[in-house]
């Protein structure tokens, strides 16, 4: 709303500029004041966006002060953003009671090599999907797409029976096979692989080229932007599982930092230092990559396709 | 046979393990499934122990594995949420932990019964030594963990609960005892209640209604009412019950003694931040008020025209029916609740041992002993009761929701009794 | 396309014949979708015409039964209607408010990439956590949010204890999370929008607002399409939230399907009835999707 009026004003503004002014017009009080009403309400928007913005990253500033404080200073004072008593305890609580370094390396391992697995094969199917022709090329899309339409908990049961006939609860192929494939991911990949010139294939096939060398040499390296950015959205997502890793592995040693985390602070009752010192750490690994990484994927989603 | 091919199968996946990131070769021990490698039979136990008390289960269990070289207890804790979602497919397949403590709730051992997981104990049980000795253990938990004629769980640990109080706040209200009874302790919760201009600075008492343990039923069993009878008839509605839930309904919406709609962690943070001066909590809870600073006191539950009466909470602890290693585990069950093991774990964890035979050696303890005080006189929540689970959560709980915001009391009870009868299929 | 070159048409030919190398690109998908999606779909649907209790001994079958039983059951309608409030408010809150502040940081500065950045920030923080923070946020003993109202005076809300309230903030903070996603998704497709289109509009005299609607807006038609059919199949599963928030409460105010379905399937271990409430949920979602993409193709179409 605000920002379709400030548009509608800005707008007014520019017109009366384009026109430009003669001392005859009679509407020239309105102009100015159309004017300043389209700066009043432009720096409205931008004040309205900035508080926004301030409410988004608040909560997680409050939650860093939080890991910190000492209950005392919690609740002597709520409205406080930041601690006055520090206390190292929260976060000497999270790594006392977990084998931190080991979790860290189980979520590389399940988020990574899931990722890695699952950018392969939905780059094959979404290629097969959108250059190939075959009998059920059509059915067999919107049944992948269907897929995306099942609760996860739905499902829940029926597949650790099978990872349990298969021998693979408490295993990084438990924990990664299964969620080797998205439909998402082959959905946004078969959009980019479609807006890729037909004549890279022709070119290719007439070098004798068969259908791999295609994949592999032509339409992979022309992908690497949306393949980047659906490694980050699948990772992240990975990287936060948490019923999935619980149920799979019942033993510390095999879970994932967020979920073991997660479990820890669920648990904390009134130690609210070591809960969100548990919150903290969970986050922080992909904050930081997100961080440092993020101008290259607002890029990466501009070329997914999904313009 | 079982757990050899399962083994087998997870040496492979450590070899595929190791291939895939170096160091990893200490997460393919064992878990889940029970082993035995050099003579010693490996037991895994889950358990939900994740608060406070948690050391001292894992003591014991140090314990047993010290003084029984043979045999090798792992214990492995996660939240009850986990334990409920994981437990029901691994035992049905075979491919869960030995031994497991199912829920918080006794009532959610029918569950696992219904669906053939559970061994039952009646070999095992005796006084003798080496048996698990049940005609100690408190008769609302033997009756509770009895079905059919048959054994099936131990109590893994019991509680009671009593009256936690502020005693700075009592001082400066110019109350010198904690409330005796139940005319004491409405007069108390309101003189305590503090609130100026509309907001309440400190509430007279911390009462929670979801993910917590039981409170209403204690003041309701206060008062002579109850929630289900012994022929699982609902008598929520009784003139007792519904004379109670109107009282503590109406100090709760008309005298703000208490917060409303909080959960168990919210009520617990409530007293904690010196923000209520009495609450209604179990052994675990001391610890943390302690550090938190609280001038804390500690009485038994006031009573009512009922007599004295209290909630009693006990965790259940089952053998998986097709566990490879059931003597052991029983051995270990028998063991865990002998007296020696019992006054151990009183003394470290601050519970009541679930043993009553145990008089004397909890007597050092002032706190342990108040709690254990208790045993004789205090009811499990829905004790026996089949259907427990859906009675708490579909109706039991929405029920004190509706009242503590106002609705009729009456109408609500007769409502959830309706419910109730449908459930248990009471034709009263 | 209309003219196939002689080869390919060959290729065509010996197609009926020769194995199709297509397949095996489509192979691992497949396989890892038949066996751990749509084998337990079908599975669970089994399971949902029966009596069924994980690892009973008998489940009888019990037909249609637990159907029925939903149909009459006040808790799944009451789960359908908060589930499909939260999926319209927070669906149309996270697309309208990401398009504004999509438009309104369009221009690439060093501030609006601030920004950008701010808002996209919930992304990387998983459900549960952000269900933690904004319970605590939210309290009324220790939160931040209270805090600060109490500081100018307000009585605190009971935002997660009320009936009334519980319900729209946990769409508020549903939004908070999603917001940044869709808000970047909308700024990738604006800046797809070809310059000359923009330059060409402004000639013909049309204001920033015309320019949004005559321009923009049909541009992103497929971004907003995707964007929201993704926030309505996620908002249709909601769980994590829920559970980590306000666990279906109070008084089921905020119980969404998922979560209903939680309780039944592992709480009090109805199977065969927990499976029904998922059968019923992917038919709707599957309806709900379809009416969406069959609305946007039909606008294509004019």
């Amino acid at each position: 709303m605000a920002t379709s009026e400030t548009l509608m004003h800005h707008g007014a503004a520019v017109d009366g500029h384009r026109r430009g002014h003669t001392p005859a017009d009679k509407t020239t009080g309105p102009r100015n004041l159309a004017r300043v009403a389209g700066r009043i309400g432009a720096a409205l928007s931008w004040l309205v966006v900035v508080i926004g913005a301030l409410a988004i990253v608040l909560p997680f500033v409050w939650m860093v002060g939080v890991a910190f404080r000492t209950n005392g200073d919690l609740y002597a004072d709520p409205s406080r953003l930041w601690p006055q008593q520090w206390t190292l305890h929260g976060i000497r609580a999270v790594l006392d009671q977990l084998p931190f370094v080991r979790l860290l390396i189980n979520t590389f391992v399940f988020a990574g090599g899931t990722t890695l697995l699952l950018l392969l094969f939905d780059s094959m199917t979404a290629f097969a999907l959108a250059r190939l022709r075959f009998r059920g090329r059509n059915v067999l899309f919107l049944l992948i797409l269907a897929t995306l339409m099942v609760p996860f908990q739905v499902t829940l049961v029926p597949v650790f029976l099978t990872i349990f006939h298969l021998g693979w609860l408490n295993s990084y192929q438990g924990l990664i096979i299964p969620r080797a494939t998205s439909a998402l991911g082959i959905f946004l990949l078969r959009q980019f692989f479609q807006q890729l010139p037909r004549e890279l294939d022709e070119a290719a096939r007439i070098d004798g080229a068969g259908n791999f060398t295609i994949y592999w040499r032509i339409i992979l390296p022309n992908a690497k932007p949306v393949l980047a950015t659906l490694f980050i959205i699948q990772f992240a997502a990975l990287w936060n599982d948490f019923l999935w890793p619980l149920v799979i592995s019942s033993q510390t040693q095999m879970q994932t930092l967020p979920a073991a985390l997660t479990l820890f602070s669920s648990q904390s009752g009134v130690d609210h230092a070591a809960l969100m010192a548990g919150a903290a750490i969970s986050l922080a690994p992909l904050a930081i990559a997100f961080l440092l990484l993020q101008r290259y994927f607002v890029q990466g989603v501009a070329t997914t396709g999904i313009k | 046979m079982k757990g050899s091919v399962i083994n087998m199968r997870r040496s492979a996946a450590c070899l595929g393990a190791a291939l895939a990131a170096v160091t990893l070769t200490a997460g393919c021990g064992n878990n889940g499934v029970s082993t035995s490698s050099g003579g010693v039979v490996q037991l895994s136990m889950l358990t939900g122990f994740t608060g406070p008390d948690e050391p001292a289960y894992q003591a014991l269990v140090a314990e047993f594995n010290k003084t029984h070289p043979d045999i090798h207890v792992t214990m492995t804790v996660e939240p009850w949420a986990t334990v409920a979602q994981k437990l029901p497919a691994s035992w049905a397949t075979g491919a869960g932990p030995d031994l497991a403590t199912p829920s918080s709730d006794p009532g959610s051992i029918f569950s696992y019964i219904k669906t053939n997981s559970v061994l039952p104990l009646d070999s095992a049980v005796g006084s003798a030594d080496g048996k698990i000795d049940a005609g100690a253990f408190p008769s609302a938990v033997r009756d509770a963990f009895t079905v059919d004629g048959k054994l099936y769980a131990v109590p893994a640990n019991m509680a009671t609960l009593a009256l936690y109080y502020n005693k700075d706040m009592f001082t400066a209200a110019g109350i010198s005892n904690p409330p005796a009874t139940q005319d004491d302790f409405v007069a108390d919760a309101k003189k305590l209640t503090v609130s100026s201009g509309g907001t309440v600075s400190q509430y007279g008492l911390s009462l929670a209604d979801n993910q917590t343990i039981q409170m209403w039923p204690i003041l309701q069993w206060m008062n002579g009412g109850d929630i289900v009878d012994g022929h699982g008839c609902a008598v929520v509605n009784s003139a007792a019950s519904v004379s109670a839930l109107t009282k503590w309904s109406q100090l709760v919406i008309q005298n703000h003694i208490s917060p409303i709609g909080q959960s168990g962690a919210d009520a617990d943070t409530l007293f904690a931040s010196r923000k209520a001066a009495m609450e209604i909590n179990g052994p675990w809870a001391a610890a943390g008020y302690k550090s938190a600073g609280i001038n804390l006191g500690i009485a038994e539950v006031p009573v009512g025209p009922a007599g004295p009466i209290t909630l009693a909470s006990t965790v259940p602890l089952m053998i998986e029916r097709n566990t490879p290693h059931a003597a052991q585990a029983e051995q270990f069950l028998a063991w865990y609740t002998g007296k020696t093991a019992q006054a151990q774990f009183s003394q470290s964890s601050g519970f009541p041992p679930a043993r009553t035979d145990l008089g004397d050696a909890v007597a050092a303890n002032p706190t342990v002993a108040l709690f254990a005080k208790a045993l004789p006189y205090a009811k499990l929540y829905l004790a026996g009761q089949p259907q427990a689970t859906s009675i708490d959560t579909d109706v039991y709980i929405p029920m004190i929701q509706q009242i503590e915001r106002g609705a009729n009391v009456k109408s609500a009870a007769d409502s959830a009794a309706q419910k109730i009868n449908q459930l248990t299929g009471c034709k009263s | 396309m209309a003219t196939l070159n002689p080869s390919s048409r060959a290729a065509g030919g010996r197609r009926r014949w020769r194995f199709n190398t297509a397949y095996l690109f489509v192979a691992p998908s497949v396989v890892l979708i038949a066996v751990f999606i749509a084998e337990p779909i079908v599975q669970s649907g089994w399971m949902s015409l029966h009596n069924w209790t994980i690892g009973g001994s008998d489940n009888p079958f019990t037909g249609l039964a637990n159907y029925r039983a939903l149909w009459h059951d006040s808790r799944f309608w009451n789960a359908l209607r908060v589930t499909v409030i939260y999926t319209g408010a927070v669906t149309v809150g996270q697309v309208g408010l990401g398009l504004a502040i999509a438009s309104r940081l369009r221009r690439t500065t060093w501030f609006s990439s601030l920004l950008r950045t701010a808002y996209f920030f919930p992304f990387v923080a998983s459900l549960v956590v952000v269900g933690i923070v904004w319970k605590f946020l939210l309290d009324p003993q220790v939160g931040l949010v209270d805090g600060w109202l109490g500081g100018l005076g307000f009585s605190a809300p009971q935002w997660l204890q009320s009936t009334s309230l519980a319900l729209p903030t946990v769409i508020a903070v549903g939004i908070w999370k999603n917001v940044g996603f869709t808000m970047i998704v909308l700024l990738a497709g604006m800046q797809q929008v070809p310059a000359d289109l923009y330059e060409a509009a402004m000639l013909d005299g049309a204001g920033p607002w015309r320019r949004f609607t005559a321009v923009t807006l049909p541009a992103l038609r497929p971004a907003l399409l995707f964007t929201t059919l993704i926030a309505t199949i996620t908002g249709l599963q909601l769980f994590d939230l829920v559970f980590a928030m306000t666990g279906g409460g109070p008084v089921f105010s905020t119980e969404s399907i998922v979560m209903y379905l939680y309780e039944k399937g592992f709480v009090e271990f109805q199977m065969g009835y927990a499976s029904a409430i998922a059968w019923v949920l992917f038919v709707v979602i599957l309806a709900v999707s379809a009416v969406q993409l069959r609305v946007a193709r039909n606008r294509d179409g004019d």
